[in-house]
């Protein structure tokens, strides 16, 4: 406990917005909410602290990307997601200098969503084919994309996921 | 896959040479760019997406059910963490209680699929360096877990027994006997693994002191599993963040001294003792009961949802986003080779040709599963 706590003061007195949160719901014990400014001087606090890299991807919501990082401990159990909105016109900063892992999972982000993180000395396709670079699979559709506040989780809203009603032919068809 | 290379030699000396993506050392279609100074690699390069499929767009496109089969499907030597990874996350989100009897099995067989993986890359390795004989050994051996876990899965590799809440149907006596008879037998081949490859002098010179990762560029690259542990660092989820029923058995973490090849092949030796002692352990205390709760078909709430497990080749995290539908609104697959395979470039540049294709292979790299 004593990692993460030690953590959760560092973040704070960097003035981070950080929170714990239920390991038992979501899978990470603090949540750290950034804005685009802070996310390289995040990621070397992290770095300080002892933490690895899990990884980097990003979210397409409106207004923007919604970029994620997760990291963990070798020592303790204390597993840190951090999420920062991306600029109007996509844009990061980019952590491969400080973390040499997240290069990959930045130029996989920008395979797939076109995120552009700034800094990045090598943003050439990775897992797709260089024809492929302007297709963003990965970019909703208008009538699919959601806004942010949308797939944030409700705090002190129920957890429980709810049952899916039945349609009318496969009521008949289970008949 | 980008065709361009970063390289921009003008060293008359200096070459490009192509390794991959059809080469016995790659284990699959990966395909690395070496900027050759003779017999000496001075820049690394790795090209990926040969066998990329896209799991992620899948995901989003199909209810969460419809996209369990593909989890599957990455990793093909060691698929069972990835399914229960899987399932594990979807249970974790909606809150399902899964009978203990369930997650005892779930552990046996994600074990024994452990031992099949290791057993897979401890021979393929060996193989890489030159020697043939001990694949056969391994392959053996595997036969017998993969004809096991055949009778109660109906597969040999791409595994799709677990289900949200359990696991499909209750293993039989047949299943029982036949581990313990599997554990008993293995007991006594491990230290002919010893005595074929471990001691064998040639295997060590190619070996040692190869391809040597500190804990702080693990950290730095995200390197976990065997790869990670070779290193001195005793980190695994099935203890750090302990899922399932891991907390109820007692095993160690192997770790290597060095963080050289040597130390990550020696590792995957050692573990497959343990995995052995989990699974001892699991069939002795195997409790009685149902194997799977009530099927529940629900909507993904709104939020976030993370999920890691300790596969074979090193931590898997799922990620999902969820927006209130039952189609998953996002889902990242954070795979263990993939970010155990980024340091590579750092640890291999200036190295001998031959070292690179040691110190590759002592990563067990399973391309699918990078490519995704």
């Amino acid at each position: 406990m004593s990692l993460m706590k030690n953590t959760l003061d560092i973040l704070k007195s960097g003035s981070f917005d950080v929170a714990e949160s239920d390991y038992k719901k979501c899978g990470y014990h603090l949540e750290v909410k950034l804005t685009e400014s802070q996310v390289r001087d995040f990621a070397q606090a992290m770095l300080d602290c002892g933490f690895y890299i899990d990884f980097v991807s990003a979210v397409h919501v409106t207004p923007c990307f919604q970029v994620v990082y997760q990291f963990a401990h070798f020592d303790e159990a204390c597993r840190i997601n951090a999420k920062a909105m991306a600029n109007a016109q996509g844009e990061i900063p980019t952590i491969c200098d400080i973390y040499h892992g997240a290069n990959w999972h930045e130029r996989e982000t920008h395979d797939f969503y076109g995120v552009v993180f700034t800094g990045h000395a090598d943003l050439r396709t990775l897992l797709l084919s260089e024809e492929d670079a302007d297709l963003k699979p990965l970019l909703k559709h208008a009538d699919k994309l959601v806004n942010v506040e949308t797939i944030t989780r409700k705090s002190g809203g129920d957890a429980e996921m709810k049952p899916v009603k039945k349609t009318k032919e496969e009521q008949t068809a289970a008949e | 896959m980008s065709t361009m290379t970063k390289f921009e030699t003008t060293d008359k000396h200096r070459f490009l040479l192509n390794m991959g993506p059809q080469h016995p050392a790659t284990h699959g279609v990966l395909r690395v760019i070496l900027e050759m100074d003779g017999e000496y690699a001075m820049g690394i390069d790795p090209v990926l997406g040969y066998g990329h499929r896209m799991q992620e767009k899948m995901a989003e496109s199909r209810t969460w059910p419809g996209f369990y089969p593909n989890t599957g499907r990455m990793d093909y030597v060691g698929a069972m963490p990835f399914n229960h990874g899987y399932v594990a996350l979807i249970e974790r989100m909606a809150g399902i209680e899964v009978p203990e009897r369930a997650e005892y099995i779930r552990v046996i067989t994600s074990e024994m699929n452990r031992i099949a993986s290791h057993l897979l890359g401890i021979g393929a390795y060996v193989l890489d360096l030159g020697a043939f004989t001990p694949i056969l050994y391994a392959f053996d051996d595997r036969e017998d877990i993969l004809d096991a876990l055949e009778d109660i899965t109906g597969s040999r590799l791409t595994y799709c027994y677990y289900r949200v809440g359990g696991v499909l149907k209750d293993i039989d006596d047949t299943f029982i006997k036949r581990t313990r008879a599997f554990i008993e037998n293995f007991r006594k081949r491990i230290p002919m693994y010893n005595d074929l490859v471990t001691g064998n002098v040639i295997f060590i010179k190619r070996t040692e002191g190869v391809g040597i990762i500190t804990a702080d560029m693990a950290r730095r690259y995200g390197a976990t599993g065997p790869t990670l542990r070779g290193s001195g660092i005793a980190y695994d989820i099935r203890k750090s963040e302990p899922y399932s029923v891991y907390s109820h058995f007692d095993f160690d973490i192997p770790t290597g001294k060095n963080g050289d090849s040597l130390d990550r092949y020696y590792v995957r030796i050692c573990e497959l003792e343990q995995s052995l002692r989990i699974i001892e352990q699991a069939l002795d205390k195997l409790p009685d009961g149902p194997v799977l709760a009530k099927p529940k078909r629900a909507k993904l709430q709104e939020g976030d949802c993370s999920f890691s497990v300790e596969t074979a080749r090193g931590v898997l995290t799922y990620y999902l986003v969820g927006d209130g539908s039952e189609v998953p609104y996002k889902l990242k697959i954070r795979v263990p080779s993939y970010s155990n395979l980024s340091l590579l470039e750092e640890m291999c540049t200036g190295m001998l040709i031959a070292d690179l294709v040691s110190a590759m292979g002592s990563l067990d790299l399973v391309i699918p599963e990078i490519d995704r």
